[in-house]
């Protein structure tokens, strides 16, 4: 009687190893799940074990290099813009100061007095702007003057921008006239 | 550096972020790949958004909050950047397409490195035209083999929700291939 259920037993195992050898390993799951969860695969679906899709030899080896590549790109770019910057920002800061030093100085005005008030320097009863003697007035005054007809005060201007403003390529005599609008 | 906690410290030092991010991608790159791809199906367009995924979770490396697992994040991130994609594309095709969906029958037909049997194609044509949100639950259930709670977690959405899903998923599924099968036999 031992020796037909020891048997019986080994039939088993082998009938067991022989469906684990040949039947899909997705369906085994599968099946394992569907009695646990009470899912609902249907039939067809336990026939479908393999991925069938593939990826070009090779792909996985090098996409770290082609990311950090990409991730790196718009940082280069971004030090190399700051850098030139950085460089260009005295050249820009002394070009803006001569440039003003040599407006003031090569713009002969001849009127001596000036309202202290922004306001009435710039009302329409003043007949001749360029008789103005810029040089009585105090700086936060002209500052106000020139920015008066904006609504952004110079606290609000970026130096970057105004950097790029001075640096737009207007000679002397257009930084002057823009001013004067 | 293979604990995704070590990962994580090593991205907080900027001597080590690099290094760090490279296993990280190491680590990650085929699980995401292969979520992407069945999304997405055509392998030129996974590669893509694998590309601006991880680009994401680069730039997105200050925002992560320990809350969520590392995994659970990246998955949810290349999920959102597969739908982004797929309605981006839909929306361009969609004058020359009667139907949203033909598009990924379309990339699934056209992709050179599908070698799928009659069976798998039919299978994948009927993925394709399950709605975005049940078939990304079909395919992260069916081929992933994700767990429903962590599956909740990376769509932000319930279990009980995920299962309705997934059985309406199954359903519609079943009533494609049975409806084409019989030119298959």
């Amino acid at each position: 009687m031992k020796m037909q259920i020891s048997i019986n037993i080994l039939k088993i195992k082998r009938t067991e190893i022989k469906l684990f050898e040949f039947k899909d390993v997705k369906a085994i799951y599968l099946n394992i799940m569907h009695k646990e969860e009470g899912n609902i695969e249907p039939e067809f679906m336990k026939r479908l074990g393999t991925n069938p899709f593939r990826t070009p030899d090779g792909y996985f080896d090098s996409i770290e290099d082609r990311i950090m590549e990409k991730i790196q790109l718009p940082e280069k770019k971004k030090s190399t813009s700051a850098g030139i910057l950085r460089i260009l920002k005295p050249v820009l800061g002394i070009a803006a100061m001569l440039a003003l030093v040599f407006l003031l100085v090569n713009n002969p005005f001849t009127k001596n007095t000036v309202n202290t008030e922004v306001s009435s320097a710039l009302t329409p009863s003043v007949k001749d702007d360029s008789t103005f003697n810029f040089s009585l007035i105090d700086e936060s005054t002209l500052v106000n003057a020139i920015f008066s007809n904006e609504k952004s005060t110079v606290a609000d201007i970026n130096p970057d921008e105004m950097l790029a403003y001075l640096s737009s390529g207007l000679n002397e005599v257009e930084i002057y006239s823009e001013i004067q609008k | 550096m293979t604990n995704d906690q070590q990962i994580l410290d090593c991205l907080k030092d900027p001597s080590t972020k690099e290094q760090a991010f490279r296993h990280l991608i190491s680590k990650y790159k085929e699980r995401l790949y292969w979520h992407i791809r069945k999304i997405v199906l055509n392998h030129d367009d996974t590669d893509d958004v694998l590309q601006n995924t991880f680009i994401k979770i680069w730039n997105g490396l200050d925002s992560f909050r320990a809350e969520s697992s590392l995994f659970t994040w990246l998955y949810r991130i290349a999920t959102n950047e597969s739908i982004t994609f797929l309605n981006q594309r839909k929306r361009k095709m969609m004058s020359s397409l009667t139907d949203e969906n033909e598009y990924l029958v379309n990339n699934l037909e056209s992709d050179t490195y599908f070698d799928g049997d009659h069976w798998q194609l039919l299978l994948q044509q009927a993925i394709a035209i399950l709605p975005d949100k049940q078939r990304i639950v079909f395919n992260m259930k069916y081929f992933d083999e994700i767990k429903y709670e962590e599956m909740s977690e990376i769509l932000e959405t319930s279990v009980g929700a995920l299962k309705a899903s997934y059985h309406h998923a199954v359903k519609k599924v079943e009533e494609y291939v049975k409806s084409h099968e019989t030119r298959l036999d």
